[in-house]
């Protein structure tokens, strides 16, 4: 049966990034699953979703590497900006120190990521607006002096946060109609058509591990 | 039956067949089809009624493979449409609701008439608009250009006349037009219908001679409007009074033969007039009146009395018997006869046959909720030898609640992204900081992990490198196994073991390296897991560097960590007055000096680990006790001091130098001479010491070529190399090396030394 018609025809890659304790899983389980969970755990290592999304009648799946925030595993998620073709940098508008971590999460998307990655900024948490630290106005510059997208959403009540992931994926899939994002790149974040091996990460290619040094 | 009909009836149940199982992959019982061949009557297969609840489907087996393979990402995603549309149809009911439209339909036989005046009467008769026409005609052309080439004038001019003669209430697009020979079907909806009809798809079957040619047959047009599915057939039976065999053949000819082919997605195999939802069925059907006499027919009908000649209505009785239109149904027929009457006028045909009046022009129908409001005929119009018939039926269809059927679709989509999620591989691990106890130099200590399957899928984890990274862990640890497979609900453990050797030693020792690593462990085709692994070193003078150990007076563990790193990694001199040894060298040779000159196999025989790591701690500690272990232990505690110094006796920058040179002594010699003050003492100390051991030779039997090999394996320690360099260096190749290594500390052991020790 020729599977053309109802297949998804990309895949992009996702990484959420930014400081710990900003509602980086929560964000992603409110996408996937439409739930908030309250007491959710510091992610210590790169949780992992799954969605399939409509771009202009495009079916895309996204994958989405949701990075532990914690400063001593910086150096291990950086592995993770690897061929994302889409990065949502959070803060927490009620901690200003996580909005002025920005510049140094930004830092490491640009230098890790190729230039036609899509760069979403969110402030999280505007369900508590009686605790606001960060003022939307100067969130709102700061996207724009940096050509980011920005929305500030709450993982809470889920108002936003499908907008930040299908945003991201229609500027994606612009890229890709404009000619400006190279599918054929390795580190794109972008496959077209599935494939059996979707998922590349830091694993697969550079596996050559300890048992064959020892020789 | 036509030979051949039951054939191509069979293989269009085959199509259905295979549709059915590809839904259901649910095998060979499911052939309920198969039972219409043998007992006779056919058991549509309604699936709807196997599946029960929600959790059934979602439980039930079939439904497994998709779902696991879709959770690896390895999906056809297919399979995942697949699903979708099976729950969608599940859950129709919910977000469709019923509408009822009007529908007309019209047949008339022109008789190859051309159309003459308006068709209003009988297409605009009725106060209310129609929702859908179907309007058929037969004998549009009776010429013989339209019977051989199926070509004619009149398809213009009667798609005009009808046209023009719509309700005039309502604007109406054309949506389907289908001519053969002299039958055609025109089929037109009302504008705010047209954007929701779909699958738009026409057929036509010739039943003439042959079974091909079109004077005689059928012509169907189907269609979909929102949810609802229908047909309209307009069809031309067999001709003459006592023919209602052939026209009953002509009926199921045209049922079985007209398959429509039209593009959905998925494809679906053809479909036939019976798999549609509503069914209407006009035309020119011929049955006629038998067994009553014409003359009695005409004064029956004059009295406006019917019943008794339906009676004896061919289609009524054949119908009664269900040789046709089983399933379907006529409304009451409340009309003159619309066959056979003088063209132009209201009157019975004269001829000299003198037929009986029938009514040859019919229209049935077939499916739920569908009522007849109108069945008439149309005499006004008078052009032809039969009147135009015309039936109004208020049909219900379905129609999507576009809000509803959103959100459903939603839901459903996010129920199936949410198994997706759930289908990933999850893990718990007991613990992801693991800390060690202090470690010491050569003490391995180990801890256990427990990864613990939680997900509902068999779970295949790796330790995987970091970026940049050559290995998945730091080279004093070990973990086993590193990779691994857990079946849902087991567990593995892991064993993570910590042992800092004199590889590992000088860089912990200069703060090069630290006992901290953050393991990934990586699920495949899922989430990461960051394991950090963390411990204390205890410093030791065992993987220090000479010119460290030098400046350090007291015992190293009196010495703080800060001095010591600030001693390994500055390139400037302290300012305290340096030993020219270190003291631990000079404690181990004045050790061995005064109690193992004359031991036999001293550096041969191994020492015993628990007495190294006793020597290990007197050295960094301190003690006023003697130094304790056997010569051997001390003697190989002496080895792994000068083992484990970041950079050996010989640096590694003059390695190659001394390979070069080692035949020749006085060259050997000038190398010696570059060396840094303090290795060139440790160099020529233990060399006067090895030349005083071989002066014992005749007691501890050591001859110079044994001690000189092992020195020179020491004191010309390989550089780290990467390992398509090592395996690039064979066997053979190393021997040379090892040769030469051990000729060159050969010259310093037979040659008086005296004078170098001088100029130092």
């Amino acid at each position: 049966m020729a599977s053309a018609p109802y297949s998804y025809s990309y895949i992009f890659k996702y990484i959420i990034i930014g400081d710990m304790g900003v509602g980086k899983s929560c964000i992603l389980h409110q996408f996937t699953d439409k739930k908030f969970m309250s007491d959710c755990p510091h992610t210590i290592g790169v949780e992992f979703g799954t969605r399939i999304i409509e771009v202009s009648g495009q079916k895309i799946k996204l994958q989405i590497w949701d990075t532990a925030g914690q400063e001593r595993f910086r150096a291990v998620t950086r592995s993770y900006y690897r061929g994302a073709a889409g990065a949502l940098m959070v803060y927490d508008i009620t901690r200003r120190s996580t909005y002025n971590h920005l510049s140094s999460w930004l830092t490491d998307t640009r230098n890790l990521t190729n230039p036609s990655t899509g760069i979403f900024l969110i402030g999280n948490k505007r369900d508590v607006e009686d605790q606001r630290d960060v003022t939307y106005e100067e969130a709102k510059d700061f996207a724009e002096e940096n050509g980011l997208m920005f929305v500030e959403a709450s993982a809470k009540t889920g108002e936003k946060v499908e907008e930040a992931f299908l945003e991201t994926a229609k500027k994606i899939y612009q890229s890709i109609q404009d000619g400006k994002l190279d599918l054929n790149a390795a580190e794109s974040g972008v496959q077209h058509k599935p494939s059996q091996k979707p998922r590349g990460a830091i694993s697969n290619d550079q596996q050559a591990n300890k048992d064959s040094c020892s020789c | 039956m036509v030979p051949g009909s039951k054939t191509s009836d069979f293989v269009s149940n085959l199509f259905r067949a295979t549709d059915q199982v590809g839904k259901k992959r649910g095998g060979f019982e499911e052939f309920h089809w198969l039972s219409k061949y043998n007992s006779g009557s056919a058991q549509p297969h309604d699936e709807k009624e196997e599946i029960g609840s929600e959790s059934l489907l979602l439980d039930s087996p079939e439904l497994a493979v998709p779902r696991q393979s879709i959770a690896k990402g390895a999906t056809p995603i297919a399979a995942r449409e697949s699903v979708i549309r099976y729950q969608m149809a599940m859950k129709e009911d919910d977000y469709t609701i019923t509408e009822v439209i009007r529908v007309f339909v019209g047949t008339w036989n022109v008789n190859g008439q051309a159309p003459g005046a308006s068709l209003a009467d009988w297409l605009a008769s009725d106060v209310e608009p129609p929702d859908i026409y179907a309007i058929g005609f037969q004998e549009l052309d009776l010429s013989k250009e339209a019977f051989l080439f199926n070509d004619t004038p009149r398809e213009d001019e009667w798609r005009f006349a009808v046209t023009n003669s719509l309700h005039p209430k309502a604007k109406y697009r054309r949506i389907a037009l289908v001519r053969l020979v002299g039958m055609m079907l025109l089929v037109f909806v009302r504008e705010p219908y047209a954007p929701f009809v779909q699958s738009v798809a026409t057929e036509t079957v010739g039943t003439g001679i042959m079974g091909k040619l079109g004077n005689k047959g059928g012509v169907c047009v189907r269609l979909d409007l929102h949810r609802t599915s229908i047909c309209f057939v307009n069809s031309h039976l067999a001709a003459h009074v006592e023919e209602y065999d052939r026209r009953n053949q002509d009926f199921h000819d045209i049922c079985s033969r007209a398959s429509f082919t039209f593009h959905t997605t998925p494809p679906s195999p053809s479909r036939s007039i019976k798999d549609h939802d509503q069914v209407y069925w006009l035309g020119d059907l011929n049955y006629r009146i038998t067994d009553l006499d014409p003359r009695l027919v005409k004064e029956l009908v004059d009295a406006e009395n019917y019943k008794p000649i339906l009676e004896c209505d061919q289609l009524k009785i054949q119908h009664r018997m269900k040789n046709i239109f089983v399933g379907f149904k006529e409304g009451e027929i409340n009309f003159r006869p619309t066959y056979k009457y003088d063209t132009g006028t209201d009157n019975w045909d004269s001829s000299e046959k003198n037929r009986a009046p029938a009514w040859c022009d019919r229209i049935l129908w077939k499916g739920d909720q569908i009522k007849q409001q109108h069945y008439r005929s149309h005499p006004q119009l008078c052009i032809s030898d039969h009147k135009p018939v015309s039936a109004v039926f208020l049909s219900e269809i379905r129609v999507v609640d576009e809000v509803k059927y959103r959100k459903i679709h939603e839901e459903v989509m996010k129920k199936l992204d949410k198994l997706e999620n759930e289908f990933l591989p999850q893990v718990m691990v007991d613990n992801t900081e693991v800390i060690f106890d202090v470690l010491r130099f050569l003490e391995p200590q180990s801890k256990e992990l427990i990864i613990a399957n939680t997900g509902q899928v068999p779970v295949q984890f790796e330790f995987i490198k970091k970026l940049d990274d050559t290995s998945y862990c730091k080279d004093w640890l070990h973990i086993e196994p590193f990779t691994g497979f857990i079946k849902p609900g087991e567990k593995c453990d892991i064993k993570l073991e910590v042992y800092v050797d004199k590889k590992s030693a000088c860089k912990l020792n200069s703060g090069q390296d630290k006992l901290y690593d953050i393991l990934v462990l990586h699920l495949e085709g899922g989430k990461d897991i960051f394991i950090t692994v963390t411990g204390t070193y205890e410093r030791s003078c065992f993987g220090s560097s000479i010119e460290t150990l030098v400046y350090v007076t007291v015992p190293i563990r009196e010495v703080p960590i800060g001095k010591l790193m600030e001693l390994e990694n500055s390139k400037d001199t302290p300012q305290s007055q340096p030993y020219a040894i270190p003291k631990e060298i000079w404690f181990l040779v004045d050790h061995l000096y005064r109690y193992g000159l004359k031991q036999q196999h001293l550096f041969e025989h191994p020492g015993l680990h628990h007495e190294v790591i006793q020597i290990r701690n007197w050295l960094d500690n301190g003690s006023s006790d003697p130094l304790p272990g056997s010569v051997h232990s001390v003697a190989e505690a002496l080895l792994l001091l000068l083992e484990s110094t970041a950079e050996p006796i010989i640096p590694y920058n003059l390695h190659n130098v001394c390979l070069g040179a080692s035949s020749n002594y006085l060259q050997c010699k000038q190398i010696v001479m570059q060396l840094s003050e303090h290795t060139k003492n440790v160099f020529l100390y233990l060399c006067a010491f090895l030349q005083e051991l071989l002066s014992h030779s005749a007691d501890n039997e050591l001859d110079a070529k044994t001690i000189a090999t092992l020195f020179g394996a020491i004191f010309l320690r390989d550089p780290p190399r990467s390992r398509s360099d090592m395996a690039a260096r064979s066997r053979a190749n190393q021997q040379t090396l090892d040769r030469k290594k051990a000729n060159f500390v050969y010259h310093f052991l037979v040659n008086d030394q005296s004078e170098l020790i001088g100029c130092s």
